[in-house]
């Protein structure tokens, strides 16, 4: 049985929206999903919205009822949630545990934000703002930024396992290359190991290209009970989903390496699932940075810790690969507009399992898991998905 | 009643605000739990390894190993166009400062001054010759 099945998924591309509000943008992925799977606004009992940063970017807060009333769901309960990177996959949580509780039968869970320039930031200033996911007495006044919390954990890893920076390079000319096949992502051209070593440090080790971009996006899914799947064509169940918290500030945690919070959610997720790391046979993980795709298939349990990068190398990870993991293209090509990203994996997943996804299809996969990260691995969710027997 | 502190808490409890007033002067102030000499270089209300109430402010040392460092070159806005940071161990716990100088894994660093930022300080660590 499941705890929850997805019956609908949209998204828009991932890159430049320009002008557009962020309401306008989530309706370009909600109603597709509502679409997708058939079902009128008059069938949603509720919405739950993941967005990260536009109380401080954009002065937009509430945005729960503001999206509501933009695609004609006026008077349902919506709540919008925030938990850095990892927001919609919160948002997709808590839809789960409404329905499992039997709730709401039919919640339309979704996630939109707006990083890039023509969102009205320079890149200072958007920094600063995703800075704001690190301790605020004790990470912001010594200057750390986001690709310098993955930085720090990388760099140790290099120390301690003998990970280089032709493993992390290698990290984004696979993702680049399943980009390439994604008609969604934000960069769809192929890149080499020179072309990131020949772009700008961001934050050594990593290079420009070693870095997710900033992204504007939404994604949405329409998630049913268990019970109610049966009546819908395709359905994809969520037999796992897991979520655990790590310390902060990062300086404190046992081991920068660990991202322990990944290991513990993974674990739930497994457990719920019935299922264990040998099962999976493609993944979307949380890779804002090269680095960070490297902890995450060791954190889930694809390969043991020291092991991330040579996979990578060795073409494990690639289409075609024992397991694929990205197979989007990954927040480094697919693009990352944070709130939207969560469920951005969870309609890859989605498409992945229905056979749907074009030239980046996976080889007949029954079962996909989902890694979706926030601040310092302070916060994670890892989702087990099945295609419906 | 509202106002009294809770239980194990007396005014000598370690805050942010302490903290601070201490990096401006050169100390870094830590915490040890009197239960189970958990060490931690940053304010908590209770012990985070055993949940004790009683922790005792200690002074951390003032020199340590850099455990990892990065050289941050796109920087948030009032920040300065580039800096190293690194995570530095003090022995019993870690704590991020910002570097003077250059510095790699497992260089020994000391405290040596302190940044500001938008009213807060961050400690400064500089390489030991
Ligand atoms: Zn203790």
């Amino acid at each position: 049985m499941s705890r929850a099945s997805i019956v609908g998924a949209g998204m828009t591309t991932f890159g430049s929206h320009g002008a557009v509000a962020l309401h306008e943008l989530f309706a370009q992925a909600a109603l597709p999903a509502l679409d997708d799977a058939g079902v009128s606004q008059a069938d949603v009992d509720a919405l739950y919205l993941g967005n990260t940063s536009a109380a401080v970017s954009e002065n937009d807060t509430h945005l729960g009822p503001k999206a509501a009333a933009q695609i004609g769901l006026t008077g349902v309960p919506t709540q919008r949630f925030e938990d850095a990177c990892a927001t919609s996959a919160m948002a997709t949580k808590h839809a789960v545990h409404a329905i499992e509780a039997g709730i709401h039968d039919v919640v339309l869970v979704g996630g939109v934000e707006r990083c890039t320039p023509q969102s009205g930031l320079s890149t200072p200033e958007m920094t600063k703002v995703f800075a704001s996911a690190a301790s605020r007495q004790y990470e912001q006044p010594v200057g750390l930024t986001f690709p310098g919390v993955f930085a720090l954990m990388t760099k140790r890893h290099m120390h301690e396992y003998g990970t280089t920076k032709e493993h992390l390079a290698d990290v984004a000319v696979k993702n680049h290359y399943h980009g390439s096949l994604n008609p969604r992502a934000q960069h769809g051209e192929e890149i080499t190991r020179e072309t990131v070593f020949e772009g700008p440090l961001i934050a050594d080790p990593f290079h420009l290209y070693d870095c997710c971009p900033f992204s504007d996006g939404a994604s949405a899914i329409v998630l049913v009970s268990d019970e109610y799947a049966d009546s819908f064509d395709q359905p994809v169940d969520i037999n796992g989903i897991g979520h655990a918290s790590g310390g902060v500030p990062l300086a404190e945690q046992a081991s920068v390496t660990m991202t322990q919070a990944a290991r513990d959610a993974a674990g739930q997720a497994y457990d719920q699932a019935d299922l264990t790391a040998e099962d999976v046979d493609f993944c979307e993980v949380h890779d804002c940075f090269t680095g960070a795709e490297i902890l995450a298939t060791e954190a889930v349990g694809l390969f043991e810790d020291g092991d991330g990068g040579p996979a990578a190398s060795e073409g494990r990870t690639r289409l075609g690969g024992e397991v694929p993991v990205n197979p989007s293209g990954g927040l480094k090509a697919k693009g990352h507009p944070i709130g939207a990203t969560g469920t951005a994996q969870l309609v890859e997943l989605t498409d992945q399992l229905r056979g749907e996804a074009g030239d980046r299809q996976v080889d007949s996969p029954s079962v996909g898991l989902a890694h979706n990260l926030g601040g310092e691995a302070a916060t994670t969710v890892v989702t087990l998905m099945e295609a419906r027997a | 009643m509202s106002s009294e502190l809770p239980d194990g808490w007396t005014d000598d409890t370690l805050t942010h605000a302490k903290w601070a007033e201490a990096v401006r002067v050169g100390t870094l102030l830590g915490q040890r739990c009197r239960s189970c000499d958990h060490v931690v270089a940053t304010p908590k209300s209770v012990c985070v390894d055993c949940t004790g109430r009683e922790l005792s402010t200690i002074e951390l040392p003032t020199t340590g190993t850099v455990y990892s460092e990065t050289t941050i070159e796109v920087t948030p806005v009032g920040q300065d166009d580039r800096y190293q940071v690194a995570i530095v161990d003090l022995g019993e716990t870690r704590v991020l400062g910002q570097i003077s100088g250059d510095v790699e894994i497992d260089d020994e660093v000391s405290l040596s001054g302190h940044v500001e930022y938008e009213g807060m300080p961050g400690p400064t660590f500089s390489p030991v010759e």
